[in-house]
């Protein structure tokens, strides 16, 4: 299946880097699992294995036909996140999980991974030098109808985040610098409109986010909490199993949205700067093979998966951290989450497969001098 | 591929436009990307750096303040004893019922389900609550001590209904022979704000009780013993994981005063709830025996806070039961101040034991007739006879020749117009009144006929209980005049000699006898079998009488307050009493019987056989003397 040169080119400080963030993750869900009383380690442990078959999945096939199914992949997405609204499942108000017997789906996660290549296959078909407001109507619509069902789960923060995801793209494409000033105008003016489509619990996180310390003991309580934990870490941290605010459940949520906060306060400024920094390499690779990408599609297929990863670090992190008002968007492969772990690892998989591929043409080039056109995608799959 | 036929060459036009290496568009985003990605983990690394490095410490501390939890260990409060060691203020555990503050949530739906279950008026409880207003957020706001059983057992039951509501162990004082000696003991209320600012009370935290009066609150730091602590590791619920550090509280000392239980409950049972005061000190050495102010007060009731109606009847006006009336009663002393005349008209050789006037039932000085008590006087009086029958008119004279500044300064001599300087707060000084108090006081000059109202221990003179008994005891114990001590142990504090030769006052003695002892005497009734006392009677007028009516036609409170003092025995004195009992009429019928009953008591203890009253007191006594575990 894999041509032999795959692996020579496979970037291994790429993969290393990602290898190591599972593997912080798994013995940080080690730690959250001692404090929320329940061995998620070894289930996220089945969801890395599982992910790394989907991941390797992902590699196998020429991303290229991705863009010619956009029209199947969009359908399933809207499908999906419709099928949750009817026979979702509720956890404490929200209903964003279709029970499949040995596993919930959370349709909004994979939504994310496949709006990108949605989006990223109209940009491949649609190319233009720079695009203005009214050349974007069709890609905006797309965006808008999952986006909607999402919000409506409720779900605001993957909501934001897949417009998020979208907005990167939409850089990624050039946009003019007038729409661009339009856009930013239009997304602010909508600021107020927000608000008011905001549930009351969202408000008040916004609320307490700028004034944390009006109420310390009800809805300011998490962001507080999460604050203090990553501060009492200092420098070196408490050491494994051992922060307090975690194991002593003062934290909420440790296994899921605020895995970073434990991490934090069990290793420090020290782990805590070595995870971001793993991160921030990462990431970078990200865009360095999005920039070396040989077609379009491949190109904006990776910027887009990158942009999703980035942007739900930089939420969570900044959530944990007290920069940002509470929203439920989990730290990719830390926190604990078959649907997101699944989601992110397909996702690398489909960056590999694009790096992997930058060579391929390189040498499909050769054969398609020598061979003709015909044989194009025939070389590809064998 | 069923469709590749048509799109290979779109693919291959792509393909080679995005193949430029210099495809200066896409390496711009990409580099701008970049840098924007580098800015955002730039910012998370500063804030790390700001939250782990630079404020680290800070948050270390709250997080240990989250985990870690102190509780207060509270200490027993110390005892107070009587002589022989009885208890009479001990300690027991009783359950407080309290709202933490930080944990009720909604305060008013908590309330409307707690108060049906407590017995405790709604207004009381959001007073407290009211009150509370500044204690920090994590203590429980007591709304109920000394909660019963049943009120603890309805209130456990329901808890999970109840955020906030706590119900502590905390200990409580008992008194195992009912509220003795309420004035003397004191009471403990909650500290309140503007006594945790002051020093005396540093040891105390919001919600203690502390002693607000009496011997509580002069001995608050000796009696409130240290509190200890317990620092235990904590869950987010509050759910205790284990013991950090403990130290244990140091219990107060215990206080072993000089009273005597049995005299005591004799004082106090003779008094019964008439308005007055007795006192009963060692004449050898100034310890108090028996000090009993009436009306009583529960002593209990203070720590729960009092309701309007409870405050109020504390503070009536007529019968003041708040007020010490041993220390701080200021009576005329009437009759009971002719042996201190007499002693002083030996003294200065005005007079002798034969030296005689006579009574006509007045006596006339100017244009004013200043009358004797029995209307038709007494006729030829000697000293014996004017002690024993109370002779007015004969102390008329003694006092005329003695003059106004020899007779105040026997009042000095004997311990009036000054502290006694008893180790309690709020002790009065009386009153003696001289030239030239009254000159500063009135502007005018001392008339003679001031001098006869003060020979016979009316007019200006006031003087407390206490005083009354020490100026007996220094009759009775040859002229020394002790500082009044209740602490048992304390060295005898000799304050002076009265200016009266011993002689003149064991002659005093042996005429004092003959007040009980004569069938004249106006103190008849407390003669005693067995035992020689000695006394003198008192009857002080509280309003200005023109006409004498009969006692029973008067509104009580104008009626005489009625005075006694003795001592016993005469031959060698070990107690002198001193009792007033507030407009309780003739010294000789309604005072004179609490002082025979105190005697008597005194009497009983120092037979060798005890009687059965004190047997059951002493295993009451030893039932409560160990200190209840908790």
């Amino acid at each position: 299946m894999f041509d032999k040169r795959f692996l020579e080119n496979i970037d291994w400080l790429f993969l290393l880097s990602f290898f190591l963030i599972m593997v912080m993750g798994f013995v940080n869900l080690w730690s959250a699992s001692a404090a929320a009383g329940y061995p998620f380690q070894w289930k996220q442990l089945q969801w890395y294995v599982v992910g790394t078959v989907f991941m390797f999945g992902a590699m196998a096939f020429d991303y290229r036909k991705l863009a010619s199914y956009w029209v199947h992949i969009y359908v399933l997405t809207v499908i999906m996140l419709l099928l949750v609204m009817f026979v979702g499942k509720s956890v404490s108000g929200s209903q964003r999980w279709i029970s499949l017997g040995f596993f919930n789906l959370q349709p909004s996660e994979p939504a994310k991974l496949l709006m990108v290549i949605v989006i990223s296959s109209f940009f491949a078909r649609d190319e233009k030098e720079q695009y203005g407001i009214l050349d974007l109507w069709k890609p905006t619509l797309l965006v808008i109808i999952p986006v909607a069902l999402i919000v409506k789960q409720p779900d605001l923060g993957t909501g934001l985040l897949v417009l998020g995801v979208f907005a990167s793209l939409v850089y990624y494409a050039r946009l003019k610098w007038t729409s661009f000033l339009i856009i930013l105008g239009a997304a602010l003016a909508s600021f107020p409109l927000l608000w008011k489509f905001m549930k009351p619990y969202q408000r008040k996180r916004v609320e307490i986010f700028l004034n944390p310390e009006s109420d310390p003991f009800g809805a300011g309580w998490h962001i507080l909490q999460s604050k203090i934990a990553v501060g009492s870490g200092q420098i070196l941290g408490k050491g494994f199993m051992k922060g307090t605010q975690a194991q002593l459940n003062f934290l909420p949520e440790v296994h899921t949205d605020f895995a970073f906060s434990i991490w934090s306060e069990e290793w420090g400024f020290a782990g805590a700067f070595v995870l971001v920094g793993i991160y921030f390499f990462f990431l970078s690779r990200c865009l360095y093979i999005a920039q070396n990408a040989k077609d379009r599609f491949g190109s904006f297929l990776v910027f887009g998966i990158t942009a999703m990863i980035f942007w739900q670090v930089l939420i969570n992190v900044c959530m944990v951290l007290g920069l940002m008002p509470v929203v439920g968007i989990p730290l990719p492969l830390v926190s604990y989450g078959g649907s997101s772990v699944l989601t992110t690892m397909v996702g690398v998989g489909l960056i590999m497969n694009v790096w992997l591929r930058r060579s391929v043409f390189q040498r499909k080039e050769v054969n398609q001098s020598r061979l003709g056109y015909g044989h194009v995608s025939s070389g590809l799959t064998g | 591929m069923g469709n590749g036929s048509k799109k290979p060459p779109d693919t291959k036009i792509r393909l080679k436009k995005f193949d430029q290496p210099e495809d200066d568009s896409r390496v711009k985003l990409v580099v701008y990307a970049s840098w924007f990605l580098f800015c955002c983990f730039c910012l998370v690394g500063a804030r790390l750096w700001y939250l782990q490095v630079m404020q680290g410490k800070y948050f270390r501390l709250l997080s240990e303040k989250n985990s870690v939890k102190s509780i207060r260990l509270q200490p027993y409060r110390g005892n107070i004893l009587d002589r022989s060691g009885r208890l009479l203020a001990g300690v027991e555990p009783s359950f407080n019922i309290g709202i933490v503050l930080k944990d009720a949530g909604n305060i008013e739906g908590l309330l409307s389900r707690l108060e049906p279950l407590i017995d405790e008026p709604s207004m009381s409880v959001r007073m407290k609550l009211v009150a509370a207003k500044g204690q920090p957020a994590y203590l429980p706001v007591i709304i109920k001590r000394n909660a019963d059983w049943k009120t603890v057992a309805r209130i456990e039951a329901r808890l999970y209904e109840l955020p906030g509501v706590v119900v502590e162990v905390a200990p409580s004082r008992l008194y195992p022979y009912g509220k003795i000696a309420p004035h003397l003991l004191g009471y403990l209320a909650e500290v309140s704000l503007e006594q945790l600012k002051s020093e005396r009370y540093s040891h105390a935290v919001p919600g203690d009780l502390v002693g607000k009066y009496g011997i509580e609150a002069r001995f608050e730091q000796e009696l409130a013993g240290e509190s200890g602590y317990k620092r235990v590791k904590v869950d987010a619920r509050g759910r205790m994981i284990r013991v950090v550090e403990e130290k244990m509280p140091k219990s107060g000392q215990d206080l072993t005063l000089t009273i005597d239980l049995d005299l005591q409950l004799a004082a106090e049972e003779a008094l019964s709830d008439r308005p007055g005061a007795v006192v009963a000190l060692d004449p050898r050495n100034g310890q108090v025996l028996v000090m009993a102010s009436s009306p009583k007060f529960d002593p209990s009731i203070f720590a729960n806070g009092l309701s309007r109606e409870e405050w109020k009847a504390l503070n009536d006006p007529l019968y003041s039961p708040l007020v010490n009336k041993a220390i701080q009663g200021q009576y005329a002393p009437g009759s009971t101040f002719k042996p201190l005349m007499a002693a002083a008209g030996l003294n200065e050789h005005v007079i002798n034991m034969h030296s005689s006037f006579f009574c006509s039932g007045s006596m006339r000085l100017g244009r004013r007739r200043f009358r004797c008590w029995k209307k038709g006087g007494h006729g030829r009086t000697d000293l014996y006879k004017g002690l024993v029958q109370s002779c007015d008119v004969y102390f008329y004279n003694v006092g005329l020749k003695l003059g106004v500044d020899r007779i105040s300064k026997y009042a000095f001599g004997f311990g009036l117009g000054k502290k006694t300087g008893i180790d309690l707060p709020g002790e009065k000084s009386g009153r003696v009144p001289t030239r030239k108090w009254k000159y500063r006081r009135y502007k005018e000059a001392w008339q003679k006929g001031e001098t006869l109202n003060y020979s016979i221990g009316q007019g200006f003179l006031l003087v407390t209980p206490l005083q009354l008994s020490r100026m007996m005891a220094a009759i009775a114990n040859g002229g020394i005049l002790y500082r009044p001590e209740y602490v048992l142990g304390e060295p005898a504090d000799r304050q002076g000699t009265v200016p009266v030769k011993p002689a003149i006052l064991k002659t005093i003695r042996q005429v004092l006898a003959g007040v009980i002892e004569d069938p004249h005497g106006t103190a008849r009734r407390c003669r005693i079998p067995g035992i020689r006392v000695g006394g003198k009677t008192g009857t002080a007028q509280v309003v200005r009488q023109v006409k004498r009516k009969q006692d029973e036609k008067m509104a009580w409170k104008f009626k005489d307050h009625a005075l006694f003092i003795a001592f016993a025995p005469v031959d060698d004195p070990q107690i002198a009493v001193a009792v007033i009992i507030e407009h309780g009429g003739h010294g000789g019928s309604a005072a004179a019987p609490v002082a025979r009953a105190v005697i008597e008591r005194w009497l009983q203890l120092r037979s060798p056989k005890p009687s059965s009253f004190l047997e059951r007191t002493a295993s009451v006594s030893s039932m409560y003397r160990e200190r209840p575990d908790v």
